[in-house]
């Protein structure tokens, strides 16, 4: 286990009392690096008024 | 008349309301292919036969009587297991509800006991509607009619099967990345994942509040379209459920596509596309194009956002609802359903925010980008040829099987992160006699016209009518060898 998933495993524990219930979960928790990459790469994008309920009216907005 | 099992949902409703056929007539015709094919195919987890006639003679009754029929009258169901009816098994495909009978009546089975459809059964389904092949633990895998070494798609995994196999003419699914038209892809049927907000999801089992859909699953197109005339709008149970007034979808079914723009994706969607289904897709398309309408290929915007935040929403979701449970009895929830909500515990609830916060802006982006140049985008439901169940096993196989199994819906979580309405029908079949799906999507409520082009292309072809070998093989078994 890299440090990366053994900080993973910890964090689930510490947070929330779950340990990996199988070798499975521990790969899968390890592909979290690829989403922290892909986060990164959309740094920037969020603006400083945007809020989860815009999307309702959004759906709205984009109907024809 | 024809083997009763054989016709569609509208086609079955008028059979009784016209006196061709009976109640019971269209139930025994159901239930006689369950018998003979669900050995192998397993597809149900638990039936009311006692419960189905009774409501087949009422039914029958009714007719006789010249009372009002509604627009389903007599039709029996079979449901995925996780639509609540009060008192009545519910087992949402899981060893951990094993036993579980809510106390109340998902709005949605309501909708349809009122315009006169009865439902017998719980269908075999993703344990907890958590993934896209047909694997349970609990349960037994389910098996796709076609060829069952072969995935069913899931979540809604025997909601496809049931109605390919003839057992049943219309089964709801749920939809929170795919598990509507995946398995309406790979079992040949048709199946409809409404606009977020569409449809109410009272009395439905949650995996992802922020990106559940309720839809149904039948033969055909305009079999969609009266179920969805009779479930979308308003429900006061569900205050998420959208004010928007509700189309007859059905009576926009014209054939017309004349001037429609079609949008073939020229990225994303295709990418890696398996040979058989990029072929069959082009078909599609030609045929469309045949009745008038104009083909476009067309650049999808923000298709890095869309996937990236669409892959938090519903992986935190499902691992908070499930907090106590992954706590206390983890090991009763198959291994690769726990695996991949493990990970779902450590992202950050300002990644989750960021997710949900982007959904509005991305959405508004992507319509005005797209849905200025083009009407419908078309893309093929799972981009390649279906894999097998051994192929997609995790909890079984090697490391890396969950890359194949992540493969399969590829194609169809982008339009649930941004609640866009979407339906698949089969458009083919790949070397291995399985169906390859078509996605048709467009704007926000806009399922008129996803289910319009999709009846158009269904007028033209037969493949959603087509029947798996095995209902008229001796042998019940069905492997094909490719």
């Amino acid at each position: 286990m890299n440090e990366f998933e053994a900080e993973i495993e910890a964090t689930i524990a510490r947070w929330h009392g779950i340990t990996a219930p199988n070798e499975p979960a521990r790969r899968m928790a390890a592909d979290l690096v690829n989403t922290i990459r892909a986060f990164e790469a959309l740094r920037g994008t969020l603006a400083f008024e945007d809020e989860p309920s815009s999307f309702e009216a959004a759906l709205l907005e984009a109907k024809e | 008349m024809a083997d009763l099992a054989d016709l569609s949902m509208v086609e079955a409703a008028e059979a009784v309301r016209s006196g061709e056929a009976t109640s019971l007539e269209l139930l025994d015709a159901c239930w006689a292919n369950m018998e003979r094919l669900n050995p192998t195919l397993n597809a149900t987890i638990w039936l009311d036969r006692e419960g189905a006639e009774a409501s087949a003679r009422a039914a029958d009754r009714a007719v006789r009587e010249k009372a009002w029929l509604g627009p389903l009258h007599g039709v029996p169901m079979v449901h995925k297991d996780m639509y609540y009816q009060a008192g009545r098994l519910s087992t949402c495909g899981s060893a951990l509800r094993r036993d579980f009978r809510p106390a109340i009546t998902a709005t949605v089975i309501e909708r349809l006991a009122a315009a006169g459809a009865y439902t017998f059964g719980g269908l075999n389904m993703a344990e907890f509607a958590q993934n896209p092949t047909g694997h349970n633990r609990a349960f037994g895998d389910c098996h796709n009619p076609w060829n069952p070494p072969y995935i069913t798609g899931g979540s809604s995994s025997a909601s496809g099967v049931s109605v390919a196999a003839r057992f049943n003419y219309m089964a709801f699914g749920s939809d929170t990345g795919g598990s509507i038209r995946l398995p309406a892809a790979a079992c040949g049927v048709t199946g409809i994942k409404p606009t977020q907000t569409r449809v109410s999801r009272y009395g439905v089992m949650p995996l992802s509040f922020s990106a559940d859909n309720v839809g149904p699953l039948a033969r055909t197109a305009r079999d969609c379209a009266r179920v969805m005339t009779l479930i979308a709008g308003r429900d006061p149970r569900d205050p998420s459920s959208s004010h928007e007034p509700v189309p007859d979808y059905e009576a926009a079914l014209d054939g017309d596509v004349r001037g429609l723009r079609i949008g073939m994706p020229a990225t994303w969607f295709l990418d890696e596309v398996d040979e058989p289904v990029l072929k069959a897709l082009e078909h599609a398309v030609a045929v469309l194009a045949s009745r008038g309408a104009t083909v476009h290929q067309i650049a999808l915007p923000m298709m890095d956002a869309v996937t990236t935040y669409g892959s938090i929403i519903s992986r935190v979701e499902a691992a908070t609802i499930h907090a106590q449970w992954m706590r206390e009895r983890a090991g009763e929830y198959g291994i690769h359903i726990s695996g991949r909500m493990y990970g779902g515990y450590a992202i950050p609830a300002t990644y989750y925010v960021e997710a949900l916060s982007r959904r509005g802006p991305v959405l508004k982006q992507f319509a005005k980008e797209v849905f200025s140049q083009v009407d419908v985008l078309i893309t093929p439901t799972i981009r390649t040829c279906l894999p097998t169940l051994e192929e997609t096993d995790i909890d079984h196989g090697p490391p890396g099987t969950e890359v194949r199994f992540m493969t399969v819906s590829a194609n169809t979580r982008p339009f649930n992160y941004l609640g866009l309405p979407a339906v698949s029908v089969n458009c083919g079949f790949d070397p291995n006699g399985l169906p390859i799906g078509l996605q048709i999507a467009a704007r926000p409520f806009a399922e008129a016209r996803v289910l319009k082009v999709a009846d158009a292309y269904q007028r033209d072809t037969d493949f959603h009518l087509r029947r798996p070998p095995m209902l008229d093989s001796a042998d019940a078994r069905g492997v094909i060898v490719a």
